[in-house]
């Protein structure tokens, strides 16, 4: 792969990959690092690139890999628990948190690293369920439950809040 | 309606195609959406909002690692040679603009996108190492300074004393 190649083939994908590394790492220059390693490691491997077939997933793994790793030398210190539980805002937190489509970002930021990552692989990316397989490294059905259970977690937290705030107006 | 139902029920349940999706942010893009559905207007808003995120390219900001006393000395005299040797191969090969290239530890680099990058990072933490290498000094120069004027300060005062 030539620099041409390596520019349009990788050097493209810098976006997609940004909001990966961001959703995984929670951090916007973390995954602004993420970026700029990853392409200097894969430049450096740039002449094995050509013998990938679907060079966007195998970006993307590579990715997801390495955010990964990322969060092990963390320690995982500040990785939810996967049995995170939805705490309803405060009528306080409300006022602050005024942008719904935000409150939503919190929600799916809450989801345990692997639905979050699926979620925004399928509903932001728009990827097939076979492509995010592949880059999760796990099988077909198993990024369908995944996909489920986090959109019908999100659907939970948001219901319960609009419950919430409803309880809230009527009270007041 | 009910379409939209079916294909909310299919949306939660994973089961839903990728054109399926399409046609659910579509309609919750429209406007006219029914009462029902309106608590899922942010969820579609919100995957619009995160695709507009784009990756800025700055100048990689690289946090250096702890280092102290002569490694970060010698760390700091490597990473100078590095940015060094980069500028003068950029600028060596510069009249012959088809066959520009970089040399970054021994290896030919003809992707110029990636050598600046490498450079602009490489130039950065020399930056930053020599403002953290430099600061005990600014300390000290400091500190000079200030027990300067404690000292002319006592004069005064014992002057005034007398």
């Amino acid at each position: 792969m030539d620099s041409t190649q390596f520019n349009v083939k990788i050097l493209s994908l810098s976006d997609k990959l940004f909001r990966l590394a961001k959703s995984m790492l929670r951090n916007t220059e973390a995954a602004q690092d993420a970026v700029q390693d990853l392409s200097m490691k894969l430049w450096e491997k740039r002449k094995q690139l050509d013998e990938v077939e679907n060079v966007p997933a195998f970006t993307m793994r590579a990715m997801r890999n390495l955010c990964l790793d990322t969060i092990r030398k963390q320690g995982d210190e500040d990785e939810l628990p996967a049995e995170f539980e939805f705490v309803a805002p405060n009528p306080h937190q409300q006022a602050e948190q005024k942008d719904l489509a935000g409150r939503v970002r919190d929600m799916i930021d809450n989801l345990p690293e692997l639905q979050r990552t699926i979620i925004r692989m399928r509903d932001v990316e728009g990827m097939e369920i076979s492509e995010i397989a592949y880059i999760t490294s796990i099988k077909e059905n198993a990024v369908t439950v995944n996909l489920s259970r986090a959109r019908q977690k999100i659907r939970e937290k948001i219901l319960y809040e609009q419950k919430y705030v409803e309880a809230t107006i009527w009270k007041e | 309606m009910e379409r939209i139902n079916k294909l909310l029920d299919n949306y939660f349940k994973g089961e839903s195609t990728l054109a399926e999706e399409a046609e659910l942010k579509q309609y919750f893009a429209t406007g006219t959406i029914a009462p029902e559905h309106t608590p899922y207007i942010a969820l579609f808003q919100a995957f619009g909002q995160e695709l507009q995120q784009q990756y800025a390219a700055p100048v990689t900001k690289m946090l250096p690692k702890q280092a102290t006393g002569k490694r970060m000395g010698v760390r700091a005299l490597f990473y100078s040679g590095i940015a060094a040797s980069l500028v003068l191969a950029v600028w060596i090969q510069r009249p012959r603009q088809e066959e520009d290239y970089a040399v970054i530890r021994g290896r030919r680099i003809d992707n110029p996108e990636y050598a600046q990058r490498y450079a602009e990072k490489k130039l950065n933490d020399v930056n930053e190492m020599l403002q953290h290498r430099l600061k005990p000094l600014r300390d000290a120069e400091t500190l000079k300074e200030n027990l300067r004027n404690v000292g002319e300060g006592g004069n005064d005062k014992s002057q005034i004393i007398e």
